[in-house]
């Protein structure tokens, strides 16, 4: 493993070094005290382990396509957004617009996301192990989403094709957005994700698997609909 | 008998017009959408109220058919490794495939590769067809990501952050159903035929202080090698361009009430932004009030009709142009051939502003396999490549007229207004007397 002391480097030489180490072969790579600057680890389109020993500040590991990214403390606003490949794991807390955009791989927040987590997601899999804030899943358009904890006002708003589960309180559904049974497979699903991604989560007597709810569009926005006028009145 | 007139009156307020637009929305149930921009009356000042004052004895012209005037044109030279250099200042602005058909965005691609211009991608991402095609692609980010790719990204020779536009600033784009189809939807990561309604906002950033560090992200996934080019609809133009300029962008691009769009909210195309006339003088006022002009490039768009309205443009403060439905019309947008099929859409040729329907009946806006056809690419592209040809020769001659060897020499002091409005709105003096009547924020007297 190379380590990369970020202590009096600038974002720049960060991801410079990265860049220069993957080239060389390193396959595992440990930055040390990124005192949360921003845009660490952009734009890493290979299959090696990147590791951020502290918190990260906005855009950590976005538009990757590929890396295994861990992040030992919290990371701050658009993490890993536009992603299109690889996994992405919070410690701690993320901030607002987490996994915004992404395509493909997973993005694991073990405690909180704050709002509009996973906004426009057109794929892939996001998972939270604590709560996330209002506006999450605005516009989602394929991919799935996981939250364990309660999430916040405007849940699954005007959402296409992807999924949410929500193992806590929903404070308040989005527009055209509506709660499904969960199918047997979802479960099993959920199970084999949780134990996968946050094991600590699986058999919490909080929110046990049986218990968690499917959130999916209801599909009266996808097409202009004038006698879907208390939907439309909201979205026009 | 009494005359027609005398009972046949029309009401000043409810207007045909009116009684029209309030029956079909009773029809509708919501608000009416259409392609091409506004369709207004122009009754504000535009270029056309601005004239070229060339060279007599108090300066001596070049020769207009034989001396050099450069319009090469470089832009990106703030902090990009590589800049951007094209060989006239006129470029395609981004339109999507999706609102554009296949055969369009490759005609484009080419046609403004002959005359090594440039093209820009558009909300849906990049075809692969138009980077093979193009020298100089620019790869627009736009809110709704739609098709955001990072291997894409780093294949672009300029990134272009867009805001918003200038057809519709504040909302976000419209893609009707009939034209989300097979690739098309899955470029875009949609069901096929929903009637696709773009976010305004970007997903990952809000405002300006975001938007800096977004922008150092682009550069980062870039290795810092590429212009970073922000984009905006005209709205706020002055406060906005210095926002822009202060976030870090090499190129400014300024897109005037005038611009097209695919679809949109009739309203939003004929009540919202401001003239490209206003928008390029406020832009360079920004810029020069932060002391940034000529270090952060500017491109003016939005309605620009020939090289006439680019070199005035570019005399109020703009390096370059980017033209849209102009190309379009090159490509044969409003042509009358196929005339029967103008018929159907309930329209005429050179009337036309049905794109959103997806019925073009010239093969542009469209993605009928049978329709597209109607566009050959080559052909097509040979007129896109005379158009830019044509229009740069136009700003060629006025410069020469004008005394300048460089087209970007073009400066306030090579026009003359013809209207009180064109003077107070571009600070420049009206014709017939040596006096600015006004000139607009952070305008300052010129020496």
């Amino acid at each position: 493993m190379a380590d990369i002391i970020c202590d009096g480097k600038t974002t720049r030489d960060i991801n410079a070094e990265i860049k220069r180490l993957i080239a060389n072969g390193e396959t595992d790579i440990c930055m040390r005290n990124p005192v949360a600057r921003h845009n660490l680890g952009v734009a890493i389109l290979q299959s090696v382990k990147l590791t951020f020993d502290g918190s990260v500040g906005y855009y950590c590991a976005g538009m990757v396509d590929g890396p295994t990214v861990e992040i030992k403390g919290s990371a701050g606003w658009g993490l890993a957004e536009s992603m299109m490949g690889g996994t992405v794991t919070v410690e701690g807390n993320a901030g607002n617009g987490a996994a915004a955009s992404i395509r493909g791989g997973t993005v694991v927040v073990h405690s909180d996301a704050a709002s509009r987590l996973g906004v426009s997601m057109k794929g892939g899999l996001i998972i939270v192990g604590g709560n996330c804030g209002y506006m999450a899943g605005f516009m989602a358009q394929r991919g799935t989403m996981i939250v364990c904890g309660d999430t916040g006002e405007a849940f699954a708003d005007s959402m296409y094709e992807a999924v949410c589960f929500v193992g806590g309180n929903i404070a308040e559904l989005g527009n055209d957005a509506i709660i499904e049974q969960p199918t047997a497979e979802d479960l099993t699903f959920l199970e084999s994700t949780l134990s996968q991604h946050l094991p600590s989560r699986v058999g919490n007597s909080q929110a046990p698997i049986r218990n968690f709810k499917k959130v999916v569009s209801g599909r009266k926005l996808w097409n202009f609909d004038k006698d879907e006028r208390s939907v439309w009145r909201e979205a026009l | 008998m009494p005359d027609k007139s005398d009972y046949l009156r029309t009401s000043g307020t409810f207007t045909p017009d009116i009684i029209e637009d309030i029956q079909v929305k009773a029809e509708l149930g919501r608000y009416r959408i259409r392609g091409f921009g506004t369709l207004r009356e122009r009754r504000w000042a535009t270029f056309d109220d601005l004239t070229f004052i060339p060279c007599t004895l108090t300066r001596i012209p070049l020769e207009g058919y034989r001396e050099r005037c450069s319009p090469k044109t470089l832009l990106g030279t703030r902090f990009a490794e590589k800049p951007i250099e094209l060989e006239v200042p006129i470029m395609i602005t981004g339109m999507s495939w999706g609102a554009l058909s296949y055969n369009a965005k490759v005609a484009l691609a080419k046609g403004a590769n002959i005359v090594g211009s440039s093209n820009t991608t558009g909300d849906g991402g990049m075809l692969m067809a138009e980077r093979e095609h193009s020298r100089t692609l620019i790869y627009e980010v736009l809110p709704s990501r739609y098709g955001i790719d990072v291997h894409h990204l780093q294949m672009a020779d300029g990134i272009e952050l867009t805001i918003g536009q200038g057809a519709k600033p504040g909302t976000g784009g419209l893609l009707l159903g009939s034209k989300v189809l097979d690739t098309v939807a899955e470029q875009r990561d949609l069901p096929l035929g929903v009637d696709q309604r773009s976010p305004a906002r970007h997903p990952d950033f809000l405002g300006p202080d975001d938007m800096i560090i977004k922008i150092e992200e682009l550069r980062e996934a870039t290795d810092w090698q590429v212009p970073i080019f922000v984009k905006m609809g005209a709205t706020r133009v002055f406060d906005d361009v210095k926002l822009a300029a202060k976030a870090g962008a090499d190129v400014i691009v300024v897109d005037g009430m005038e611009g097209g769009t695919g679809a949109s909210a009739e309203i939003c195309q004929e009540h919202t932004g401001v003239p490209t006339l206003a928008a390029v003088c406020e832009a360079r006022a920004a810029l020069e009030d932060l002391g940034l002009y000529g270090e952060v490039q500017l491109i003016i768009a939005g309605g620009i009709r020939h090289g006439v309205d680019a070199a005035k443009a570019m005399a109020l403060g703009a390096d370059a142009v980017y033209i849209g439905t102009a190309g379009l019309m090159a490509l044969n947008c409003n042509k009358p051939i196929h005339v029967e099929d103008y018929h159907e859409l309930g329209t005429e040729p050179y009337h036309c502003h049905h794109c959103h329907t997806g019925r073009c009946p010239v093969g542009i806006t469209t993605q009928d396999p049978d329709l597209m056809k109607r566009l050959d690419i080559d052909e097509a592209a040979e007129r896109v490549a005379n158009l830019l040809q044509a229009m740069t020769s136009e700003i060629q001659i006025l410069a020469r007229a004008c005394g300048k060897a460089d087209v970007h020499d073009l400066d306030p002091e090579d026009l003359r207004a013809l209207n009180l409005e064109a003077s107070m709105i571009c600070g420049i003096p009206l014709v017939g007397t040596n006096r600015v009547f006004g000139g607009g924020p952070g305008w300052k007297e010129r020496e």
